[in-house]
């Protein structure tokens, strides 16, 4: 007799929903989001928190903190205690050296020439992306917390702006924390699809999003569901931490300080972003720092973050024109990012757009919440829903021509997925390798753009000049990474090869940090019971396994055989992607379900050892 | 789910006449109801050969949308359509109205930066290149509705020069208006 154990309320229903978050990761703040009885909402932790401080510290005896346990070290330690990295992703040294924030950074960072910067730290030298994968793993650690069970997958939000490199680091920073990415959505769709604007007949709707590292601008038209972007602009370099810098650069400059200490250096930009928030609902502050203080009114203020303001607003005219439009076709503006608190940044946009912006939602939680609901849409939670989100690609890409010059293959703003081919040919006799070099970015030579990958392909089958025809392949995900391809085509040789860029990590770099972070997570006791149940379910299986193969076909019947192998097969693969608690019910479903294939071979065993033998002899 | 064909025709993809007049607003309204279904967000618990598919047919569709929505690409490929080989390198033009045409437009655009009220002059300027394009438009039309391919080919040609006029126009924008 074979017993099926499934206690009420365990079994899975089949139409149960999926767990599925959005998550925020920010350069100041992260968040994570669900939607629950059919709104978004934003998942606090315990303390009630809803933002997470995007900050990681690296402590004494491998300890490691994310965010606001992580902020208070930041005075004591701020060697170790790591803030905005996400300025750092998918960037080379030479790439963040200019930047007013980066040259302040009290962390030591490292020049690894055209590799992604690391940042030296009692960890070692880490990457951007091992630091954003702990913030990632604390949120997804609270979502399942939160939502007590394990999560299908996310959707993380990037900047419009972010290049391939950047993208890829993001996305490579959730694999090693653990997380199935259902999709990169660009924070300005996020935030126009948080305020379901796809209500009304066509429009064209401006995101004016201004956060503590980035500036994004998109232009989008909404019709019935879809949102399609028309144009996306911005400065990734540019938020709400240079109001902070232009500010603590104004009292350095007001008091004649000739220079300031790692801890001064931190202590003045904190007393300056209080500054900043507290003139959003003053007239004027105190500013100090040790025994200095200075009174700054709001229109000193104004006057410093202007030229700030002035560069947001001309990425605007720009993605304006690129879409097309004129300033008085936008229908609403929608403001996302902490920043458009600044009650400046509200008005010059109010001023320059001739409308109010919409300002309904929480400018730090909008961007979650859109992402919430897109994932809830990929993991199928929303049947029969229309939303459609039709991203661009943010940069041009191009290919390395003669003379160091770009020539543009893709061309950005336009609608993405695309592929794009190109072919190229030999121009030497015999001529059996050639360099391709593929690059990002809007400027004419090579030098300006990032370089994103150089590969050469090889085996060409030697023929006379300019007969190999070579077809390259651009081809760009919905995610907006690509994939390069190549083949030779007149002889149909199938040399193919695929380049992830070089900024990105190898898919060895991830393995060797997925490791270290398992390892971390030993002492963590899910992991550790999950660790348990897997190696039960291995030795159960393969002494089963054997048992089945030398005994199976004697002592059960065909379909008892078949049922057995079905229940092995499911512990197989709850061995494979299952938690602690599902491997355990599948080992003691396989265990109840082989008890009279046991009995059968303990009585044949018997049997065996009675046979031939005398009752005194046993 | 779709099949991707690589050989698909655009015409037919987006369920609209094979000519050079085609209707915006069809144009939209087919690519819209086509990414709906095969967008790779349809697919984001799919196969790994569901997601690829999702992707070379999707970006199929966009290629398709966006060759047919710009008359200049529309052109072109109702050329490779008919077997027209329309690269333009060797080009030379015989046609002096056009050429005078052409030469008025580049005064025009050179004299920007001295003009008292360059945004305006640049209004005026793009009212120009674009009566310019629509009189060539309806030249290829009326030319590729009656298979006369020479004509075609020729207004095509010029066309092009007038995009390539368009773009100068824009980096010039771009300098002027300080984005």
């Amino acid at each position: 007799m074979l017993m099926q154990i499934s206690e009420p309320g365990q079994t899975p229903e089949p139409h149960q929903r999926k767990l599925a978050v959005g998550i925020d990761l920010g350069t100041t703040n992260s968040l994570v989001a669900t939607v629950r009885n059919g709104s978004a909402q934003t998942l606090a932790d315990i303390d009630g928190n809803h933002l997470l401080p995007s900050v990681v510290y690296y402590g004494e005896n491998a300890r490691i903190d994310v965010g606001e346990q992580a902020l208070t070290q930041a005075s004591g330690d701020p060697r170790n205690t790591l803030l905005s990295v996400k300025r750092l992703m998918g960037r080379s040294y030479t790439d963040v050296a200019g930047e007013e924030s980066v040259i302040k950074s009290p962390y030591e960072l490292l020049d690894l020439g055209q590799d992604m910067v690391k940042v030296r730290t009692r960890a070692g030298d880490l990457s951007p992306v091992q630091v954003s994968s702990e913030i990632l793993k604390s949120l997804g650690q609270r979502a399942e917390e939160s939502l007590g069970g394990e999560l299908t997958g996310v959707v993380i939000t990037v900047p419009a702006y972010f290049d391939d490199a950047q993208r890829q680091a993001t996305k490579d920073a959730a694999k090693i924390a653990g997380l199935n990415v259902l999709r990169l959505l660009n924070e300005p769709t996020a935030a126009a699809v948080a305020y379901g604007l796809d209500q009304q007949d066509e429009v064209a709707i401006a995101v004016f999003d201004l956060g503590g590292g980035t500036f994004d601008v998109s232009v989008l038209q909404l019709t019935k569901g879809v949102f399609e972007v028309l144009s996306t602009g911005g400065d990734s370099a540019l938020g709400g931490d240079d109001f902070d810098h232009a500010l603590a650069q104004w009292f350095v400059a007001e008091n004649k300080i000739v220079s300031l200490d790692m801890f001064q250096q931190r202590n003045l930009l904190t007393a300056a972003r209080q500054a900043k928030e507290a003139l959003s609902s003053e007239a004027e502050v105190q500013i100090g720092l040790g025994d200095v203080s200075l009174t700054l009114s709001r229109h000193q203020f104004n006057d410093l973050v202007d030229p700030l303001i002035d560069k947001a607003i001309r990425a605007c005219k720009r993605a304006l024109r690129d879409a097309k439009l004129r300033n008085d076709d936008i229908h609403n503006v929608v403001m996302v990012g902490g920043s458009t608190r600044v009650p400046r940044v509200r008005e010059r946009v109010a001023e320059w757009f001739g409308r109010e912006p919409l300002v309904d939602l929480d400018p730090d939680k909008v961007v979650a919440l859109g992402a919430a609901l897109q994932a809830d849409q990929l993991v199928g939670n929303r049947s029969g829903d229309e939303m459609l989100l039709l991203d661009v690609i943010p940069l041009s890409l191009g290919l390395e021509t003669m003379g160091g010059l770009t020539e543009k293959v893709i061309h950005r703003n336009t609608t993405i997925p695309v592929a794009m081919a190109q072919e190229f040919t030999t121009f030497k006799d015999g001529q059996t390798g050639m360099t391709i070099h593929v690059v990002q970015g809007e400027r004419e030579l090579v030098e300006d753009c990032r370089s994103l990958a150089r590969f050469e392909l090889q085996g060409i089958p030697p023929m006379v000049a300019g007969a190999a025809r070579i077809k390259v392949t651009f081809q760009v995900d919905a995610d907006g990474l690509l994939r390069v391809r190549a083949r030779e085509e007149s002889t149909g040789s199938e040399s193919r090869i695929e380049v992830k860029p070089a900024y990105g990590l190898s898919d060895t770099d991830i393995a060797d940090m997925l490791q270290q972070s398992w390892a971390s997570a030993l002492d963590d006791k899910e992991a550790r019971a999950l660790r348990e149940q897997q190696v039960e379910a291995e030795a159960l299986l393969q002494a089963l396994s054997a048992a089945m193969l030398k005994d199976g076909e004697a002592m059960l019947s065909e379909s008892e055989q078949a049922e057995l192998l079905a229940k092995m097969e499911a512990l197989h693969h709850e061995r494979e992607q299952g938690t602690a608690a599902s491997i355990a019910r599948h080992i003691e479903i396989v265990g109840k379900g082989s008890e009279v294939f046991a009995e059968r071979r303990m009585d044949a065993s018997i049997n065996q050892a009675l046979a031939g033998r005398r009752v005194d002899e046993i | 789910m779709s099949e991707f064909n690589p050989r698909e025709n655009y015409f037919a993809l987006l369920a609209v006449p094979q000519s050079y007049e085609v209707s915006q607003s069809d144009l939209t309204r087919r690519y819209r109801e086509l990414q709906q279904g095969a967008h790779p967000d349809r697919f984001a618990g799919g196969s790994e050969r569901e997601r690829l598919n999702a992707v070379q047919y999707s970006s199929q569709i966009n290629e398709a949308y966006e060759t047919l929505v710009s008359p200049t690409r529309r052109a072109a490929y109702l050329l490779k359509l008919a077997g027209v080989d329309s690269d333009m390198s060797s080009t030379t033009f015989q046609d002096p109205e056009f050429l005078m045409q052409q030469m008025q437009l580049r005064e025009e655009l050179s004299e920007l930066q001295d003009a008292s009220d360059p945004e305006s002059a640049l209004d005026s300027f793009y009212q120009d290149l674009n009566a310019a394009a629509n009189q060539q438009k309806s030249i290829f039309s009326n030319a590729y509705a009656q298979q006369q391919f020479d004509e075609a080919l020729a207004s095509y040609a010029k066309l092009q020069f007038l995009e390539k006029l368009r773009s100068e126009a824009e980096l010039k924008e771009s300098e002027l208006l300080d984005y």
